[in-house]
């Protein structure tokens, strides 16, 4: 009987529920994790008091109040459009240029350099470059956030070309692919292997920047409403908005890279059934 | 009409010839067996003769009408399956997407690939099912001629054995003609019907030997005798089995 290349329906519908609840499953460890964060939050504040670290449930409390405030929602999808923008002409430079430079040995060797510069410069010192430059708006967040985060997704690109098996370029050249196939086929598809690690700390370094980069030009967004929180010596709120940045890069990171990097590295898990390495 | 001529090809790395003058001749229907010690340009030469590495100089034609390749890795891609490897080089041969399924279950039949073993990943199979996909793979495109680089010198001797007779009976009645690569002289008696010897330091072919009879009607007396016989007065084979590890292939 042929072997059907296609699963039917009800297959890949098993599978595909399968991986979900998999998926899920790893959740019970972040949030054990979570909790022990938590518990030593709640610590710290029973030692030094509510102003100077309010607790943990104060802090939601406080968020639970801002979520009933129109305001505050796009305060938060300000700064949330800003980081994902930003991190998205990151995600493309860094591997038209990474790519264009693992496969241009020269190239790779000229640009290091320039890389351990561009990773040397305190991000800080771009924010007052682009505020001076583009005054607080959008485009002084997202300039810094592509100087900082490019090296990362550049040098990630560029070594997963560089360290690619070439003995499948081999293959599919035996076999007749040319050399854009070749690129689109088994070049590309060998970069995932550094990529995707460098995509979730450029992501990590887009939402700390932009944060960042809202609180010091004054671009609103949630760095503005930190700035506010502190004019005010309000430490609830202040850690409620931090608690809500580091949501939403959770939220971006398990819906948008995490699915991605699942549905792409299929054939790891096949290695690894139930997270036991063969 | 002859399947693959090679007139004088020589090729150097960074200046250094590593083959030179090499004049090699396959016919159709016909394996030749090229032995030669290690690091004496084996695979460099089929590397040349199958086009992915361009000859410094001398003439190559290739007359059969589409080739195929197996290598000493299985070179399979970590994320596609076993059908997935398959499906890729029948993409590439230009197979309409709906033909290839059938197709593959035909090749996996052909090597004894069974439907379980085509859905999972290169890395659920062992050493001698991934080599057993790549064989697949070479025959699903339908070549007259397939280039062996020293396929089965990773795998064991019970595994080789077994993988030289799937080559044995696929390449049976002169269906296909190819040149295997090997430094093992019992592998080249027992597939080939004819075997070239390359000189150590790539600088031509030493000589050719025929072999009697056909590959598939040829007993394990008869190889054994050939080989003890050749490398006991055939001068051809003297530096057969010479090693030097730090002679850069």
């Amino acid at each position: 009987m042929p072997q059907p290349l296609h699963p039917s329906l009800p297959a890949v519908l098993a599978d595909r529920a399968g991986r979900i609840l998999h998926f899920l499953w790893s959740g019970w460890a972040g949030l054990a994790a979570l909790c022990v964060l938590a518990a030593a939050w709640q610590a710290g504040h029973e030692t030094y008091g509510a102003f100077i670290l309010a607790s943990p449930l104060a802090t939601l409390r406080e968020i639970g109040g801002l979520a009933l405030e129109p305001e505050s929602w796009s305060t938060a999808a300000m700064t949330l459009q800003r980081a994902v923008t930003g991190f998205a002409l990151v995600a493309v430079a860094g591997v038209v240029l990474g790519v264009a430079a693992g496969y241009s040995p020269a190239a790779l060797r000229i640009t290091a350099p320039l890389i351990t510069i561009l990773l040397g410069i305190p991000p800080i010192a771009w924010i007052v470059l682009a505020m001076i430059w583009f005054g607080g708006s959008d485009a002084t967040v997202r300039t810094v956030i592509v100087v900082t985060a490019l090296p990362v997704v550049f040098l990630g690109a560029a070594h997963g070309i560089a360290t690619r098996d070439r003995s499948l370029d081999r293959m599919a050249e035996a076999f007749g692919a040319g050399p854009l196939r070749r690129f689109l086929t088994v070049g590309l598809r060998q970069t995932t292997t550094t990529l995707f690690p460098a995509f979730a700390l450029a992501l990590g370094i887009a939402f700390k920047v932009a944060v960042m980069a809202e609180l010091l030009a004054n671009a609103g967004g949630i760095g503005g409403a930190l700035a506010d929180a502190r004019i005010n010596l309000d430490i609830a709120k202040a850690l409620a908005w931090v608690v809500i940045a580091v949501a939403m890069l959770l939220l971006v990171e398990y819906t948008l890279v995490h699915p991605l990097k699942g549905e792409i590295d299929r054939w790891r898990r096949a290695a690894q059934p139930w997270g036991v390495r063969r | 009409m002859t399947g693959l001529v090679l007139e004088g090809v020589g090729h150097a790395y960074l200046g250094r010839f590593v083959l030179e003058g090499i004049d090699l001749r396959v016919a159709p229907g016909e394996i030749v067996a090229l032995v030669g010690p290690s690091g004496c340009g084996k695979s460099t030469l089929v590397h040349v003769a199958a086009g992915l590495l361009a000859p410094r100089a001398g003439r190559i034609e290739r007359a059969y009408l589409r080739h195929a390749m197996i290598f000493q890795d299985p070179c399979l891609m970590p994320w596609a399956t076993a059908a997935g490897n398959i499906a890729y080089v029948l993409g590439l041969a230009g197979v309409p997407r709906r033909q290839r399924t059938r197709r593959i279950a035909e090749v996996a039949a052909e090597v004894a690939l069974e439907a379980g073993d085509l859905a999972k990943y290169p890395v659920e199979l062992s050493g001698g099912m991934r080599q057993r996909v790549a064989i697949a793979r070479a025959l699903a495109v339908r070549p007259d001629f397939i280039y062996f680089d020293e396929p089965f010198t990773a795998l064991d001797v019970a595994l080789r054995r077994r993988m030289q007779d799937l080559v044995i009976d696929t390449c049976a009645g002169g269906r296909l003609s190819g040149l295997f690569i090997t430094h093992d002289l019992h592998e080249a008696v027992r597939i080939a019907h004819r075997i070239a010897v390359l000189d150590t330091r790539g600088h031509g072919i030493l000589g050719e030997r025929p072999l009697p009879g056909d590959p598939e009607s040829r007993d394990d007396a008869t190889v054994f005798r050939w080989v003890r016989s050749a490398l006991a007065g055939d001068p051809l084979f003297r530096h057969i089995h010479d090693v030097d590890e730090r002679q850069v292939a």
